[in-house]
């Protein structure tokens, strides 16, 4: 092999890499979870309107009442936001804004876009809530799973 | 003139059979036109683009490259990473495709390499080396997917922790490609940019063709003893073919997979190759012989075959299984009577040199 083809098989394979990297940076899936819940931002409570319509990158609006949490999947770091206020003012807001590349469930907070809190309150990272240490259907089960495992009376 | 038309009926044979079956099955189906014809559409976008991936190796006179079964592997292997990592749309398509790109190069030199070990048996080999390398493939998806290739998302495991689910869902990619540019005419929806795609693929073939590359093909399927003399690298130039083909291949298989938007990871390859074979040979191709418009008529008609066989398997004997039946024997049927009468030609033609230079004329 030349230097010359070495060279040029060599740009060729950074090239492919460099192409895999940014179609994993504008292809990375997120789902995406736009939640109306009042929230408190630097002591400041931002709390959404009775009804709104939202609208993720064009898509079919839905109408969102108060501390409702709606999903979507998305491809990519950018998007498009419109919410429009139904239930009186008629205000209509669009924003865009960026999911970090590795942030799989962003919650994307209606009021603080429509309050106009600061940009980096607006997506937030999901932390699923904590699963209770024994739920009332597994306690349920165990009880259940006693009293058939339980042996029979045998009288003598 | 009865000389040249039974020349043609042999020649066509094939073809001729499938016509005909298909013109018996065709009204005893009793299926709509429309429904034919947005199947036929859908198709065509979906496996067009496997089967131009045999032509390089018949142009090379390595035959029907059953070989093609090692780039559909590699074709879920990237569909599976996307999947893992969670890549949507165009973008996570192209990835599949660039991770499959290495993984078909090793592959077909590999089996290049195989085959010019095993020269004038070509088929065989691709065959029982596609068996091989499933076994491979099954290691790798069912054992070393989540315990040595680290797979990020549980969803695609199976329940003891490693190894690849049977079925992959493929949501965030499911018809990208055959939706991306919408185009619906009388109610029909034509995937336009899946045929770009094959249009893409079938213009780069012909370019390929008048290349120095595509000429040194052509002069090794035509005899590689003169090749050799002429100074072409026979054994190289058949590597390449093979090599060029199993990529097409796994970039075939990602567009076939997309439109289907599920992988079967331990099936959806096995039968790529004998059905990609069938519909070449269906369209008038031989093992030696193979054009653009033999893939394109193959795909139309085994399609259409495959899709009134059911039905009419249904309106005749009340059992739709019969087509199911009759889809197996098509396929493998088909390409046991090409290889046939290849054969059979082969030995006419040589019979028939013998009996010229013995003065005797034609027999």
């Amino acid at each position: 092999m030349t230097a010359r083809s070495l060279i040029q098989r060599s740009c060729a394979l950074l090239g492919l890499l460099a192409l895999s990297a940014f179609l994993f940076y504008i292809g990375k899936g997120h789902t995406l979870l736009v939640d109306t819940a009042a929230v408190t931002i630097d002591g400041r409570e931002y709390s959404s309107a009775e009804t709104v319509s939202v609208s993720i990158d064009g898509r079919e609006p839905e109408s969102m009442g108060r501390a409702e949490r709606t999903m979507a999947q998305v491809g990519g770091p950018r998007h498009r936001i419109t919410i429009e206020v139904v239930s009186g003012g008629g205000q209509k807001v669009e924003q865009r804004f960026v999911i970090p590349t590795f942030l799989d469930t962003a919650l994307v907070s209606v009021p603080a876009i429509l309050g106009g809190a600061p940009r980096q309150h607006w997506v937030t990272k999901f932390v699923a809530p904590a699963a209770e240490d024994a739920p009332a259907e597994e306690m349920q089960q165990q009880e259940q799973s006693t009293v058939l495992a339980a042996p029979p009376a045998i009288k003598p | 003139m009865s000389s040249r038309l039974r020349v043609f009926f042999i020649d066509n044979a094939v073809a001729i059979l499938i016509l005909l079956l298909i013109a018996f099955a065709l009204p005893v189906a009793k299926l709509p036109a429309s429904f034919l014809i947005q199947e036929i559409l859908m198709r065509l976008g979906r496996d067009t683009f496997l089967v131009l991936a045999l032509l390089l190796p018949i142009m090379a006179g390595m035959g029907l490259n059953f070989g093609m079964v090692l780039g559909a592997m590699a074709g879920q292997l990237g569909l599976i990473f996307i999947s893992d990592w969670g890549i949507v749309g165009i973008p996570g398509l192209l990835l599949a495709m660039i991770i499959s790109l290495p993984i078909s190069v090793v592959l077909g030199w590999m089996c290049g390499m195989i085959m010019n070990r095993a020269k004038g048996r070509e088929m065989v080999t691709g065959f029982i080396l596609a068996f091989f390398m499933n076994g491979i493939y099954m290691m790798i998806v069912l054992y070393a997917m989540g315990s040595i290739i680290p797979i990020i998302n549980p969803e695609l495991l199976l329940s003891r922790g490693y190894g690849i689910r049977n079925v992959v869902g493929l949501d965030g990619v499911r018809q990208a490609f055959d939706n991306l540019i919408p185009l619906h005419v009388a109610g029909l929806k034509i995937p336009v940019f899946s045929y770009l795609i094959i249009a893409a693929g079938a213009a780069l073939l012909i370019w390929f063709r008048s290349t120095k590359l595509g000429q040194d093909m052509r002069a090794v399927g035509q005899d590689r003893g003169v090749s050799a003399s002429a100074g072409i690298p026979v054994e190289r130039t058949r590597i390449l073919a093979i090599m060029i083909s199993t990529v097409l291949a796994g970039i075939g298989q990602i567009i076939f997979l997309q439109n289907l938007g599920t992988i079967n990871t331990t099936s959806s390859h096995e039968q790529i190759g004998m059905f990609s074979i069938a519909a070449l040979l269906i369209g008038g191709a031989s093992v030696t012989k193979a054009s653009i418009p033999n893939v394109i008529i193959g795909v139309i008609l085994f399609h259409l075959l495959f899709l009134v066989s059911p039905m009419a398997g249904k309106n005749l004997i009340g059992s739709g299984m019969l087509g199911e039946y009759f889809r197996q024997f098509v396929s493998y049927g088909v390409i046991a009577l090409a290889l046939v009468l290849y054969e059979w030609k082969r030995v006419t033609r040589e019979n028939d040199a013998r009996a010229t230079l013995r003065g005797g004329g034609a027999a």
